[in-house]
């Protein structure tokens, strides 16, 4: 869907931006790129759709060079691709249904075809009772759903989501998220998010890309980097915990498979040792419970513990 | 002399709205220049930028009366005269124009960005993100800027007066002034009171409605 090789974005010659990065998303997946503020991020998305210009490399989108496109290429190629804002970008003195029709009316659609079109999307985001409100009288879940149908208005296969949850308040979050999977299940659309919430790659992402200073940090299934986060997704990871002082922090994490299966109390059970749990997480992972936890070993169980778990295949970390 | 007043006062709504439909329409055009090919604009050209606005700023700096009477051949060519009400309506249009072009520039700079990068992320044209999208969420302020310039328009006409622009300026002039007669020149006044309160209570009614 998107192949991106070697691509290069520098602002100035001395401030780049982008650096050699190289990944594909197929289609039909849901792709985080993922980073603190400042990592490119945004920026890497904005090539995807032209725009954003950018220096050196490729960046192929259904089979075309974003770089060749004129104007009226990339045009057509914008048609194919919807785009969500943080701060969801709607026309002020347009209402819900007009905000919608307006990709519509750009590309001339007949208005009985248009109007069918936003009554459809309208229905799909559920704001159908709230057609003829303003812009500013919604709620930010509201304005974000008012986004999404906007973004969907000419059937594009992908979406591309700039920080489309990073405005909004934890539960209205996970109702938007819900709404994304629900299209890219149902309708195919490849989705792309940018993000710095962990909550919304746990949430919805197959696959991840971490940037850091423009760079690829790591890319891969989202289960397998939180089951052995790299350097930079640790800190992501991991939230705050307390060490207990003394003894060994082991970290374990749960896949799938183990996750609902008791396993500290087995292991307490089997070897005869007892340990404290310092800190962890359980998390819903798309349609899973994944998560970790540290446990914390005295010193001399230490052996037995780690040969406990090397016998039973569990995913472990001795920290730091 | 009743009738007098009532001439001049047609002669300034004349002057006054003449000039400031065409100085909106200049202006606008010129704003849209300004605004596309400005540093981060829809097609960036820095050269017809800085040109664009070191003009503008130029012909802000000339008081009225001297670009008027500087006008004076450019103003026998275009209405094949140099003085009367129609003749003032050049200079008050060439004096309006880049005040006008600034105020709707800035109308445009309030409109949020991210909703042209919005419109261009669905494939929207350079004309349709000016026309549907700038114009678009710009309109109440451009309408509410529409009567500052309108009403500053009606002091340069008191001012075209004095050159046989004719007009309630020159009315209260020539009557009160000139003439002695007190009476006719508060005439005048309060008629010039009462049409720049209703230029400006019509844009803020306006300007309500549209936002």
């Amino acid at each position: 869907m998107i192949r991106v090789r070697d691509l290069e974005k520098c602002y100035a010659p001395a401030r780049p931006v982008l650096k050699g990065l190289r990944f594909a998303i197929e289609a039909g997946e849901v792709f985080g790129i993922v980073g603190r503020s400042g990592a490119g991020k945004s920026t890497l998305l904005r090539c995807f759709n032209g725009l954003e210009t950018y220096q050196g490399g490729s960046v192929e989108v259904m089979g075309r060079q974003v770089k060749d496109l004129d104007s009226a290429g990339l045009k057509a190629l914008r048609q194919d691709m919807g785009m969500i804002f943080q701060h969801f970008s709607l026309m002020s003195r347009k209402n819900v249904y007009e905000n919608v029709a307006f990709p519509l009316h750009i590309w001339h659609t007949p208005k009985d075809r248009a109007h069918g079109r936003v009554m459809e999307l309208l229905e799909l985001v559920g704001l159908t009772e709230k057609k003829e409100e303003r812009i500013q009288n919604l709620s930010g879940g509201q304005k974000q759903r008012v986004g999404i149908a906007r973004a969907l208005a000419l059937n594009p296969k992908v979406l591309l989501c700039d920080e489309a949850t990073s405005a909004l308040d934890p539960d209205t979050t996970v109702t938007i998220l819900d709404l994304l999977l629900d299209i890219n299940r149902r309708l195919g659309i490849t989705i792309v998010v940018v993000t710095h919430q962990m909550e919304v790659v746990r949430r919805i992402c197959g696959r991840v890309l971490l940037l850091d200073g423009g760079r690829n940090v790591a890319l891969g299934g989202v289960e397998d980097l939180f089951l052995a986060p790299p350097l930079g997704l640790e800190k992501f990871v991991e939230q705050e915990f307390t060490f207990v002082p003394g003894g060994t922090n082991i970290r374990l994490m749960f896949p799938r498979s183990i996750s609902q299966q008791a396993v500290i109390t087995t292991m307490a059970r089997d070897l005869g040792v007892g340990f404290s749990i310092v800190g962890g997480r359980l998390d819903r992972y798309r349609d899973d419970v994944l998560g970790f936890l540290i446990i914390n070993v005295a010193d001399q169980d230490l052996d037995a513990v780690l040969g406990y778990m090397r016998e039973k295949h569990l995913h472990w970390k001795v920290l730091p | 002399m009743i009738g007098e007043l009532f001439r001049a006062t047609l002669e300034t709504l004349y002057m006054v709205s003449l000039s400031t439909f065409f100085s909106l329409v200049l202006g606008f055009g010129l704003a849209v220049v300004l605004i596309m090919t400005a540093p981060g604009g829809l097609r960036p050209n820095p050269g017809l930028y800085r040109a664009l606005d070191a003009t503008v700023n130029l012909l802000r700096s000339f008081p009225f009366m001297i670009l008027m009477i500087a006008l004076i051949p450019v103003t026998s060519f275009i209405v094949g005269m140099a003085i009367g009400s129609t003749a003032a309506i050049v200079p008050l249009t060439v004096a309006a124009t880049p005040f006008m072009a600034r105020l709707v520039e800035g109308s445009f700079l309030e409109v949020d960005p991210d909703v042209v990068e919005a419109a261009r992320s669905f494939g929207a044209s350079d004309s349709q993100i000016i026309f549907r999208v700038l114009l678009t969420e710009a309109l109440p302020s451009i309408v509410l800027n529409t009567a500052v310039l309108a009403i500053a328009l009606l002091g340069y006409s008191a001012m075209a007066g004095a050159i046989g622009g004719g007009g309630l300026g020159a009315f209260a002039y020539n009557y009160g002034y000139l003439r002695f007669r007190t009476e006719m020149m508060f005439y005048a006044v309060v008629l010039l009171i009462v049409i720049v309160q209703a230029i400006q209570t019509g844009g803020n009614i306006l300007y309500r409605r549209l936002r």
